[in-house]
């Protein structure tokens, strides 16, 4: 398998803290990573980070070989970099369909001003076709035309998964799915999740705080503490070893 | 050496010369500080609140006779602080939950009703060519000259006296009292500070009274500064403060002191030396007679360009906003497709019946007042662009228009070419100019977008305007700045009929481009972008390139409606037209209306140019009664109502930022959605789960026309 994200000694300095201490991370084809760490970890700042979303102070992210250290977040989107966020970012005056839809345009790179000004805008029936399958495939079809306030916490995650499905991402970043919902939500989404990579391919970073939705999920994962990866390797054996479990619950000897 | 001693003396009175200057700015700066500080709103009403205070301080003083105290009593201590209350009561405290823009576009309002409101009600007439007196006797006349190098009048040493004891108890106030914490924690989560037994709404309640109480402070001592007592006057030393209170983020108090101080030393400065550098360099002479009444505005642009903290500051958003519900779509419902064919046939047969009624009974003067609404109408389809489609307030709508109507009156007069092309490359040099403005700003937030383009558009009114390759310079002040209107081919459009048919098939062919824009993948750009720039950026939309072209598109637009205009009055008739002031009405009556639909321009539009002649006239009222002897007594209404209607109506813009038009057929949905669940004979019945307004919306961009 080949490498399809690197991450290489990524720093980040917030005035005098360091919320990232040369992390490295590497994702190959078609894995299904975890990141995991406590509060303040720094993971969702390495996801901004990587993303391009915030300057870093040094390091290098690298997709399918080619460096994109200084590009911007919408030109890593184009070239394969998917997310999804913890705290939902949808599109308030769209529907379900038209999230799907303008992923879809802008991954066609079709959508010039002269056809919008002769009325070709418009989304096309190919174009369209995709969207539904997609929302097949995550269970969304019965609501492609709601207005995403009518929907549930679970379906708009489900939403921002299809959303960046359209881009045809080679890798895709969860940010904390799990946040916001129950046990049996959870479980669904982990079931879709799974079902659609299978479909697509794609390779998936998750970071999480359910550590049962990790251990279930992926092969291998990174721990995260202070800025610093601590441990990293398959996933039951990572959730398993001390470190993990003093970076979670500190030091504390276990009640005789 | 003595050179040297020359420079140092120099600086040393630019310093003292620029401090009362300054002591003003910062007073302004302070009081734009304390409201943000305490009400979370970026109160561009200060200037209004400030100028009522001075006016009604004239009033008492000068025109009654009352001693100095009873008519600060009056102005200051009882008005200004009844307006903030009143503000409170009446408008902010249901704003709390609404956006830093959304507020910021009622305070634009508010600036456009209250001095309306304060002349009608105190039958106040701006004062022209008299200085208001200050709160100290003699102010202006007596003179204290400390060091030999520059003499304070009394009005300044008070001013200066003010600025530096506010900004000690204003910070005292925040830094070592509950009340000041209060204020602080409402602004951040009213909620918040509710759950801990804090009374929100009073602390709120004393929040506006106290910034008002300041304004009006503010207004009466710096009244004496100008040679007159004007509104405006105040609108425009606001927009000069604001560059002080930005250095501190409207946040800092000190800040905003030394911003104040150091732009009004500043400009003392760069008076004092560049006349004297100018003999020696001529090249820097256009800078002297250009720049120099622009400095404000320059460093305003400048502090938000380059203060990297204002870069990075966003609209605070109440941290329970996460739990929040997702928000409610702004587009109406979509109608049934019925009832949505009867309107369009109904709206056709009015609009042509109305055409009709213009165009074989209407004579000289309404004919002019119509095709001058159409042409409003396309001006206003920029603001459907900018505003509407992507969401950013523009404040220079008018600079736009103007460079438009100035292209036509330069490329015709000096180099007689055909009026329609000059008026397509005006639009294109103002959607050039729009374009380039886009770039510095390009990462600042909305409200910051909205202060910036403020700055662009006082720019453009104090130094753009007065180029001669631009406004004509000294050449227009005889000759005016004359439009003809075109010829094409066999069709003349001097003769008002085919100018009309002509505005018509610009503003038509506009509204559908803008439509089809809408619809399409810019529109839908746009419509991502303005719901979650994370989430359309994470795939792969350029917010910085969508930005740039919705400004391009929305200047195109504005200069050719400006040359539009100036064709029609034949003349570019920069002041009435499109002086900054007049464009914040214009944004205020479209996004009352709707902002995002063609409909709303055109309404807007219509309503801007008839509302004076057919419903404050009384016209409408006499052709209803068919006998204008009938029109009651309290017609004509004064114009000045038109502002305190659609300032106020801004208000509803907060409430409901799809606009009125929108919000109405929104409701008429929802009913008529109600009325199809209900079985007959059940009645209306309770609500079905989330079918509230918002629950019955569907995505503008699908549905509106």
């Amino acid at each position: 398998m080949s490498l399809v994200l690197s991450v290489r000694e990524l720093r980040k300095r917030f005035a005098g803290i360091i919320a990232l201490d040369d992390v490295s991370i590497d994702i190959d084809e078609g894995e299904r990573v975890g990141l995991i760490g406590p509060n303040g970890a720094g993971k969702t700042t390495f996801f901004n980070c990587m993303l391009g979303m915030l300057s870093i102070d040094r390091g290098s992210v690298q997709l399918d070989g080619k460096d994109v250290t200084g590009l911007s977040v919408s030109r890593r989107a184009r070239l394969g970099i998917g997310r999804t966020f913890q705290r939902i970012e949808l599109f308030p005056d769209s529907t379900v369909r038209d999230h799907l839809f303008i992923a879809e345009r802008i991954r066609r790179g079709n959508g010039r001003l002269w056809k919008d000004v002769m009325g070709l805008g418009r989304p096309r029936r190919d174009e369209l076709a995709r969207c539904d399958e997609v929302l097949e495939l995550l269970g969304l079809g019965p609501m492609a035309d709601e207005p995403i306030e009518r929907l549930s916490l679970g379906q708009c995650r489900l939403v921002e998964v299809g959303r960046a499905l359209m881009t045809e991402p080679k890798v895709l970043l969860l940010d904390e799915p799990s946040s916001g919902l129950d046990r049996v939500e959870t479980t669904k989404l982990a079931d879709t999740l799974r079902d659609v990579q299978a479909e697509h391919g794609f390779a998936m970073l998750l970071v999480e705080h359910d550590v049962e939705l990790v251990a279930s999920f992926t092969t291998r994962c990174y721990v995260l503490d202070f800025g610093r990866i601590i441990v990293d390797g398959p996933s039951h054996e990572v959730l398993a070893s001390p470190e993990v479990r003093a970076a979670y619950l500190g030091s504390m000897e276990p009640i005789q | 050496m003595v050179l040297a001693a020359s420079v140092g003396s120099d600086l040393f009175r630019g310093l003292l010369q620029g401090m009362p200057a300054g002591a003003v700015y910062a007073l302004v700066a302070l009081g734009f500080v304390l409201t943000y500080k305490t009400s979370g709103v970026l109160n561009l009403a200060f200037g209004a609140q400030a100028y009522v205070s001075a006016a009604m301080y004239f009033k008492a003083r000068v025109l009654w006779g009352w001693g100095t105290v009873p008519a600060l009593i009056l102005s200051v201590f009882i008005l200004a602080p009844l307006i903030g209350l009143l503000l409170e009561r009446l408008i902010f405290r249901y704003l709390r939950s609404s956006g830093a823009v959304q507020k910021l576009v009622v305070t634009i309002g508010l600036a456009v009703a209250i001095p309306s409101i304060f002349d009608v009600l105190a039958s106040f007439k701006v004062l022209s060519g008299r200085t208001p007196v200050g709160v100290i006797n003699n102010g202006a006349t007596v003179f204290y000259d400390p060091f030999g190098v520059y003499a304070f009048s009394r009005n300044e040493l008070v001013a200066m006296g003010t600025a530096v004891v506010a900004t000690l108890g204003l910070a005292a106030l925040f830094r070592f009292t509950a009340l000041g914490l209060r204020m602080r924690a409402v602004v951040e989560s009213a909620r918040m500070t509710e759950m801990n037994g804090i009374n929100a709404e009073r602390i709120s309640a004393f929040a506006w009274t106290l910034s008002s109480l300041f304004a009006g402070g503010a207004g009466v001592l710096i009244a004496p500064r100008f040679n007159t007592l004007a509104a405006p006057d105040f609108f425009n030393l606001m927009v000069v403060a604001i560059a002080a209170a930005a250095i501190g983020r409207l946040l800092s108090l000190p800040l905003a002191l030394a911003g104040g101080v150091g732009l009004g030393v500043l400009i003392a400065e760069v008076n004092t030396f560049l006349p004297r550098w100018t003999d020696q360099f001529t090249w820097l002479r256009p800078i002297q007679d250009n720049l120099t009444p622009a400095m404000p505005f320059v460093v305003l642009f400048a502090v938000l360009v380059f203060l990297p903290g204002i870069r990075r500051s966003h609209d605070a958003g109440d941290p329970l906003a996460s739990v929040d519900p997702p928000p409610r779509t702004l587009g109406a419902a979509p109608p049934d497709p019925g009832r949505a064919r009867v309107a369009m046939v109904v709206q056709f047969a009015i609009v042509a019946m109305l055409g009709y009624v213009v165009w074989t009974q209407a004579d000289k003067s309404w004919m002019f007042l119509i095709t001058q609404a159409v042409v409003f109408g396309t001006i206003f389809l920029s603001i459907t662009v900018i505003t509407g489609m992507a969401g950013e307030i523009s404040l220079c709508q008018g600079a736009f228009a103007a460079t438009g109507a100035f292209a036509v009156f330069q490329l015709v007069d000096h180099y007689n070419m055909s009026v329609l092309g000059a008026a397509l490359i005006g639009a294109v040099i103002a959607a050039a100019l729009a374009a380039l403005l886009s770039l510095p700003i390009r990462r600042l937030g909305g409200v910051w977008t909205a202060i910036a383009t403020l700055a662009f558009a006082f720019f453009f009114d104090a130094v753009v305007v007065r180029l001669p390759f631009v406004g004509g310079g000294s050449n227009s002040l005889l000759t005016g700045t004359r439009v003809p209107r075109p010829v094409l081919g066999p069709w003349d459009f001097s003769d008002d009929r085919a100018f009309l048919v002509l505005a018509l098939v610009v503003f038509v062919v506009t509204a559908v481009v803008v439509t089809q824009l809408r619809g399409g993948t810019f529109g839908r750009t746009l419509l991502a972008l303005r719901g979650s720039k994370p989430g359309a950026e994470s795939i792969g939309i350029s917010g910085g390139r969508a930005r740039l072209t919705a400004f391009a598109i929305s200047g195109f637009i504005a200069g050719l409606g400006g040359a539009l205009l100036a064709m029609q009055q034949k003349n570019v008739n920069y002041t009435n037209n499109f002086a900054p002031f007049a464009a914040l009405f214009w944004l205020v009556l479209v996004v009352t209306f709707s902002m995002r639909t063609v409909e709303g321009a055109a309404v807007s539009a219509a309503t801007y140019s008839l509302l004076d002649s057919v419903v404050l006239k009384g016209t409408f009222l006499g052709w209803l009664l068919r006998d204008t002897s009938r029109i009651p007594g309290i017609f004509p209404i004064p114009s000045a109502w038109r502002f305190i209607l659609f300032g106020l109506g801004t208000i509803q813009f907060a409430r409901h930022p799809e606009g009125v038009l929108e919000y109405a057929k929104r409701r008429r949905s929802a009913r008529a959605a109600q009325r199809r669940e209900t079985p007959p004979g059940e009645g209306p019945g309770p609500p079905t789960a989330g079918a509230g307004e918002g629950a019955e919306a569907r995505p503008a961009a699908e549905v509106t026309t």
